[in-house]
């Protein structure tokens, strides 16, 4: 069969011929054309032969230039549904499970087509913010690449078979009660599953239940079990904290409930005026993560006589520290944690410094401090926190520990031992629901070998991944979007999932294939979930209350309740003198390894979704492939250059892959982020980057030494959208420290001196009506990339693969600038959201020879696609370099369903046109029509641009400039207010607020 | 004309021999329409067989572009304008020796112009031919190129007139229809000249229809001088207007690098620079192929080298006062901008540039070395390389603006080369049909200046 004719049948060639066509260069021909969703991206090694077919083709069509346009066949409703109104987007709430968090969020749905997610104000996770994720999940409901159909050993078969059989081969475990029967099961908080789990478990009291996650919160519970002797949930509330220490925690990114984290942190650092106090964060890490970037003091360490420290030891350092200076920990005592010769009191001065300044730190704020550690730091270090938490008196205030909603956590371990009973053919059924185990989980645990021992493997799965095609049932997975469920939030919130649309390939909700799997039959997901909250929601009428459920998107009863257990401190002080964490071994031959999450796929599960491999990493700024980061002492010792090609060798295992130098990382160590290199997953994720499973162990399987890295002689292009990482001494992002601020509070507009600023032309006058404005607090902005993402959904921006990013010709309308300040071994970062700032005196709009850039009375910027005959010189002389080219026509090639994913109120916009941010003028017409309709003005607060909805601390305002009592007009009158390159006289309407940092003035500058 | 003036040509000719070997009128009739009339050389089919090749590349890659979009080129964000910019500002800048020869050295009374204004005018119109092309394919959608003239339509939509690309759009296509116009009508006594000595019917038609009727009677001089002299005098004023326009694509931008008032004098004179070296390419290579060395004289390209030394010496002062005035302003991004041009990722083309435009013609200062044909001819197509690196590094100076989070680096694809390469070819195409077909040297002009020409000759040796 020739790959074109699969193209029309795709699913199931796909899953036939993948093995026998992936080798030949048809097949990879196809699947470089087919790669990008929504992009095209060219070839640029053109053959004669393609030249000539296509010079052909041109010259035959150039005839043809007219008939543009698609015929296509319109059919109305011939019963129109009720309360679809066509161009009137409806909004419905539901819930984004991850791991065992839930993000309630409210979904925009045109006449039941869902095209865009917002987070729900009524929900503790989201607080109507979201992150990139949850905004680029809808691109994931229309992934052409997701499994469409059951799958029984290669061959297509269906629902009703799979139930079939099932209720045949499990009558065989029924007599044994599940002996041989296995279930390996990504984490969740559902009370549905947790419902169905209980219910399989009663009924095969014998099988063996796993959870596993490749990045889960196992070391969290963990820890809090050692503290507390049971697993709880730490539910951190930032905003109460005057004082954070993080130890290598990215709370303001990858790790659980980060908007609410985020939302906290922002708070506790909000300021009006020079008068106001904001909150100081310590942040100690291996990498360079935002949280890092938002600190006040940072410090990402390395000592020069030992190759490498881990991070944890600035815990049991500053632990130590705090004891001394009174903090009271009856009963705890320090085993010994560091392995001989190192003494930790003769540590790197500036940690040291650090540490202490931070102890005084916590202990002058008590209750309003917190220490925080990441889930990548082993269970000793989250009981100690908690311990120090409990002793600070911030247990109750700032963390609150609850029960969870789930009774099953993630584990290793476990996921090592099921792998050996699978071995040993004690297993003859695993269910795998969702996850692919093939593909996340350590080398060491050899899955797929293990996988080959069991007779029934059923895998239920969004996509025909490593698992699928090596199971014996695959069962695809409908989206989130599409099925029932529930969820429960950090802190007891429980909401509902419910379906937006129904499912568009024929999946099979969690909830659905577990009711099967435990009771045999077949019941809709609805009755499923609805028969759980029954049993949930005792008080008052059941109906009424489901409704307002759905409608509000949570329940309004917390399902646990806070707990305040008792802290064993020589259970921590055990845990702590067990741990026998991996040192440096006081040469420089070894290197330390790390993993972690990555900030745009996550663990893999994201890796196909065009619009996060595409999205800018927060710090490296690398597109479309992850890298072996370094810091630049550790590539001087290396003699290593950005995309050069190492390999890695790590306990027996290597990969090869090229590295990337972050300036501030730990030195002696290369940090790996995970869920790239998946070879068959689909058109976006195949080509993307390396796999880092491939060196994980499931003993240390965040962090460890031993690793060697050998340079090869070969480079990897690797696609940045930012290769000049430092300001060059130009005031753009304006910072000062809360002292220098109080000291000079216009010290923001007074950085530029300038001469005045005239006109050569009589000024318009925007001084009647809405005259819209924005103002982004630098501040607050943390560049955890959510407004890139919610902007490239809102505004249908096309992707353009890894080539074109190359060649600088991302589309995003609004990028986070990220600028290093200081030392290149120990810089601060900054981030600067930069989207079209909307000049009153636009030198875009003065150099179009065609008009197709003009003013209009609110101040907005329009840009006239109609119009745009592409001479880019707009582009050119903008100095925000914000303006978007079409070079090609990036959505040619985007797949049918891909298409639905695209907000109606929005143009698709054609090759050879220049697009930019609009201010969301979709939205601003939107609100307008409605005030208008109501004869009213339209109120503050009430546009929200798509950036700014998303944004988590709320550092974006919009609205009104010309009415003084607008939140952006008096945000627009603080002092640290500037115009971004205003000396340039173009009064951009967008402004910024200085940054404000709080570092400690005990710390001495470096 | 006056009798000043007749005085002082008097004295030119008795001063000057213009023309070398002192040849009859027949005999320069004789040299100049052979070349026309005769078969062509090898040489001519060979160069003519490769340039219409590069023109049918450069047709190939249009069809293309056309349907891919222009995301072929090396374009990126910062670098909105590429090789296509490049190319137009230099072959507009080329396109300026020509009308300058014609125009303002006709009005100076500079008679050695004679025999070279003609090749030099034809070499303009190609250039200016070879520069609208640019404009018009490196936009994103060529099917709507229209709507940059003022068209009525129904949307009453009108172009936007604070654009300099709006009156790029006005400056090159007026410029083009006054030299063209101007280099037609210097055409038409040869042409008639052609016309009489044609042999075959298909050229007597040919040149019969062009020439006019002319029969150079006295009428018909008169007037023809006269609106000679009228369209010299309207073309002037383009020459110095076309390449300030031009520049204020650039100047009246607010980059830093781009937005400075030097520029419209500093195009003006590195167009005459670039235009005329390209002249004595030409015209060197002229002379050889087609044994005119009698007519195209030393003399005549020693002062054009003069003006090459002069122009050469005016674009090296732009380069050092633009420092000066980066500095002077004390505005840091201008600064920076400058710094980076010499001493940024495209310092190597600065340097190209700066070598050969302000190095490379100081070798005129010695008469000997701009006496000598290898090196002018060497000299004068290092030159046109250096005016190319000039536009280029002009263009590139937007790799590197305001915020350094959007500075990329712009290399060109294999496209961008084959663009330039092909408008070569469309160029050398033209050209060499020029030189086939239209006598390359102003018969009529040339004899003007010859001795005999003067009513007051008396011929060597001859009586009264």
């Amino acid at each position: 069969m020739s790959p074109m004719k699969s193209k029309d049948n795709k699913g199931k060639a796909y899953w036939r011929s993948l093995d026998e066509l992936a080798g030949s260069p048809e097949f990879r021909k196809w699947l470089h054309r087919e790669f990008p969703q929504g992009g095209s991206e060219l070839n640029n090694d053109w053959s004669r032969r393609n030249f000539l077919t296509l010079m052909g083709a041109s010259l035959a069509l150039a005839g043809l230039a007219g008939c543009r346009r698609p015929e296509q066949k319109i059919v109305p409703y011939v019963k129109p549904p009720e309360e679809v109104i066509p161009g009137i987007p409806q909004y419905y709430a539901t819930t984004m499970p991850m791991g065992t968090s839930a993000y309630g969020i409210i979904v925009e749905s045109h006449e039941g087509r869902p095209t865009k997610i917002e987070g729900n104000p009524k929900h503790p996770s989201t607080l109507g913010a979201s992150n990139a994720w949850i905004q680029a999940s809808i691109l994931g409901l229309y992934d052409p690449d997701r499994s469409k159909r059951v799958m029984r050993g290669g061959q297509q078969s269906s629902w009703d078979d799979f139930v079939a059989f099932w209720r045949e081969h499990s009558a065989k475990y029924d007599g044994n009660g599940g002996e041989g029967l296995a279930v390996l099961s990504e984490p969740f908080s559902s009370p549905t599953l947790a419902r169905l789990k209980r219910e399989f478990e009663k009924k095969y009291p014998r099988a063996k239940w796993v959870t596993y996650d490749p990045v889960s919160d196992e070391n969290i519970y963990e820890g809090m079990r050692i503290a507390t002797g049971e697993v709880l949930q730490p539910v951190y509330d930032l905003s109460q904290a005057d004082v954070i220490v993080s130890i290598d925690c990215d709370f303001l990114g990858t790790e659980s409930e980060n908007i609410a984290l985020t939302r906290g942190f922002a708070e506790g650092r909000r300021l009006g005026s020079e008068s106001d106090s904001m909150n100081r964060l310590y942040v100690l890490e291996e990498g360079y993560s935002i949280t890092g970037a938002a600190a006040d003091h940072r410090y990402a360490y390395s000592k020069d006589d030992w190759a490498w420290v881990p991070v944890t030891v600035s815990l049991f350092r500053l632990a130590a520290e705090l004891m001394d200076k009174g903090l009271r920990l009856p009963g705890f005592n320090f085993g010994d944690p560091y392995p001989s010769g190192f003494d930790p009191d003769e540590w790197y001065p500036q940690v040291l410094h650090m540490i202490r300044a931070a102890a005084a730190d916590l202990l002058t704020a008590k209750s309003r401090a917190v220490v925080v550690a990441g889930r990548s730091q082993p269970p000793a270090v989250h009981a100690l926190a908690l311990a120090l938490n409990d002793a600070l008196g911030s247990l109750g205030t700032c963390v609150k520990l609850y029960r969870p909603g789930f009774d099953s956590v993630s584990s290793m371990k476990d996921l090592v031992d099921l792998t050996g009973e699978m071995r040993s053919g004690r297993i003859s059924t695993l269910i795998t629901v969702s996850g692919d185990p093939a593909y996340n989980t350590p080398a060491d645990a050899e899955f797929t070998d293990a996988f080959n021992s069991v007779e029934h493997s059923i895998h239920l799965s969004d996509y025909v991944n490593e698992t699928s095609r090596q199971s014996t049932w695959h069962i695809p997975k409908a989206h989130y979007l599409e099925s029932w469920g529930d969820a429960q939030a950090a802190g007891g919130t429980a909401s509902v999932i419910q379906p937006l649309i129904a499912p568009l390939y024929g999946g099979v909700s969690p909830a659905e294939c577990l009711n099967t799997l435990a009771t045999g039959e077949n019941t809709p997901g609805y009755d499923i979930v609805r028969k759980t909250w029954r049993s949930m929601v005792r008080s008052g009428d059941f109906e009424r209350q489901w409704r307002r459920i759905l409608h509000d998107g949570s329940y309004e009863k917390s399902l646990s309740s806070e707990v305040k257990p008792k802290i064993d401190l020589a259970s921590v002080a055990l845990s702590v003198s067990e741990t026998r964490l991996p040192f440096g071994d006081g040469h420089h031959l070894s290197l330390a390894l790390q993993f972690r999450a990555s900030p745009s796929v996550f663990d893999g599960r994201f890796a196909n979704n065009g619009w996060l491999q595409e999205l800018p990493h927060p710090i490296t700024r690398l597109t479309w492939d992850n890298a072996a980061l370094i810091s630049p002492r550790t590539a001087e010792v290396h003699n290593l250059r950005n995309e050069d090609v190492v390999k890695l060798t790590y306990r027996e295992r290597e990969i090869e892959l090229p590295v990337w130098i972050v300036p501030g990382m730990a030195d002696n160590t290369v940090l790996l982020e995970l869920g790239y290199g998946q070879k068959n997953l689909g058109r976006v994720a195949n080509a993307a980057g390396f796999n880092a499973y491939a060196l994980r162990d499931s003993r240390w399987p965040d962090f460890d030494t031993q690793l060697s890295m050998t340079k090869l002689d070969r480079k990897y292009p690797l696609a940045s959208t930012q290769d000049q990482g430092s300001m060059e001494g130009r005031p753009l992002v304006r910072e000062a420290t809360l002292e220098e601020y109080r000291k000079h509070p216009n010290f923001a507009p007074e950085a530029v001196h300038h001469p005045p600023l005239v006109s050569m032309w009589e000024d318009h006058k925007y001084d009647k009506g809405y005259q819209l404005g924005m103002a982004i607090d630098l501040t607050a902005c943390t560049g955890c990339n959510a407004c890139t993402i919610a902007c490239q959904s809102e505004n249908n921006i096309p992707i353009v693969g890894k080539e074109q990013v190359r060649k600088g010709r991302e589309m995003h309308w609004i990028r986070v600038d990220r600028y290093f300040i200081g030392d290149i071994n120990r810089p601060a970062a900054v981030y600067q959201p930069v989207a079209c700032q909307h000049c009153e005196m636009a030198p875009c709009e003065q150099v179009c020879p065609v008009a197709a850039t003009m003013h209009d009375d609110e101040g907005l910027n329009a840009m006239v696609y109609n119009r745009c005959i592409g001479t880019r010189y707009c582009s050119n002389n903008c100095p925000y370099k914000v303006r978007r080219f079409n070079f090609f026509n990036f959505t040619k090639d985007t797949p049918e369903v891909t298409k639905m994913v695209n907000n109606p109120d929005v143009t698709v916009r054609s090759r050879g046109v220049m697009e930019k941010c609009t201010y969301c003028v979709q939205r601003i017409n939107r609100v307008r029509i409605e005030a208008k309709k109501n004869d009213r003005q339209i109120g503050d607060g009430e546009i929200q641009t798509a950036c700014q909805q998303a944004c988590p601390t709320e550092a974006i305002v919009f609205g009104n400039v010309n009415d003084p009592g607008s939140r952006v007009a008096k945000v627009k009158k603080r002092n640290r207010n500037y115009d971004l390159l205003g000396e340039l006289n173009i009064r951009p309407r967008t402004s910024y607020l200085a940054k404000i940092r709080n570092p400690n003035p005990e710390v001495p500058e470096t | 004309m006056s009798s000043d003036v007749e005085d002082i040509s008097d004295l030119e000719v008795q001063q000057e021999i213009l023309v070398a070997g002192n040849p009859t009128f027949e005999k320069i009739t004789d040299v100049v329409s052979r070349i026309v009339e005769g078969k062509p050389t090898r040489w001519w089919y060979g160069l003519f067989t490769v340039s219409v090749l590069l023109t049918i590349m450069l047709a190939a890659n249009l069809v293309y572009l056309f349907w891919e979009g222009t995301g072929i080129w090396g374009l990126n964000n910062p670098v909105g304008w590429g090789w296509a910019i490049v190319n137009f500002v230099f072959w507009v800048g080329i396109g300026h020796a020509g009308t300058l020869i014609s125009a303002i050295l006709f009005l100076l009374r500079q008679r050695w112009r004679t025999s070279i204004n003609r090749f030099a005018e034809a070499m303009t119109i190609f250039a200016v031919i070879c520069a609208l092309l640019f404009p018009a394919i490196h936009v994103g959608r060529v099917w709507v190129l229209y709507w940059v003239f003022p068209l009525p339509n129904q949307m009453s939509m009108w172009p936007n007139w604070r654009s300099p690309l709006l009156w790029d759009t006005f400056a090159v296509s007026t410029y083009f229809t006054c030299s063209l116009l101007f280099w037609y009508v210097g055409l038409v006594p040869d042409l008639a000249t052609l016309r009489d000595r044609a042999r075959s019917r298909l050229r007597k038609i040919f040149y019969g229809i062009f020439s006019l009727g002319w029969r150079g009677g006295n009428r018909q001089w008169r007037h023809y001088e006269l609106a000679y002299l009228v369209l010299a005098g309207v073309s002037t004023p383009l020459v110095l207007s076309v390449h300030s326009i031009v520049s204020t694509d650039f100047a009246t931008s607010l980059l830093p690098g781009w937005h400075t008032t030097i520029f419209p004098p500093y195009f003006v004179a590195g167009a005459i620079f670039s235009g005329f070296a390209m002249v004595l390419t030409l015209s060197l290579i002229a002379r050889k192929v087609f044994g005119l060395e009698d007519i195209i004289t030393p003399r005549t390209l020693e002062r054009m080298n003069k003006i090459i030394l002069v122009t050469g010496m005016m674009v090296g002062y732009a380069y050092a006062m633009e420092f000066f005035i980066a500095w002077y302003s004390g505005n840091g991004y201008e600064k920076f901008a400058f710094v980076n041009r010499a001493f940024g990722p495209y310092a190597w083309a600065y340097w190209i540039m700066v070598s050969c435009n302000v190095i490379v013609p100081q070798l005129f200062w010695s008469k000997k070395l701009r006496n000598s044909i290898p090196v002018m001819f060497v000299a004068s197509i290092l030159i046109n390389v250096g005016m190319w690196f000039e536009r280029f590094v002009i263009v590139v100076t937007l790799s590197r603006d305001f915020l350094p989070s959007s500075w990329d680096y712009y290399s060109p694809t294999a496209y961008d080369v084959m663009l330039l390469i092909g408008s070569f070819g469309l160029f050398f195409t033209m050209f060499l049909l020029f030189l086939r077909f239209l006598p390359m040297v102003a018969m009529s002009e040339v004899k003007g200046v010859l001795p005999q020409a003067d009513p007051h000759y008396h011929p060597p040796g001859g009586g009264s």
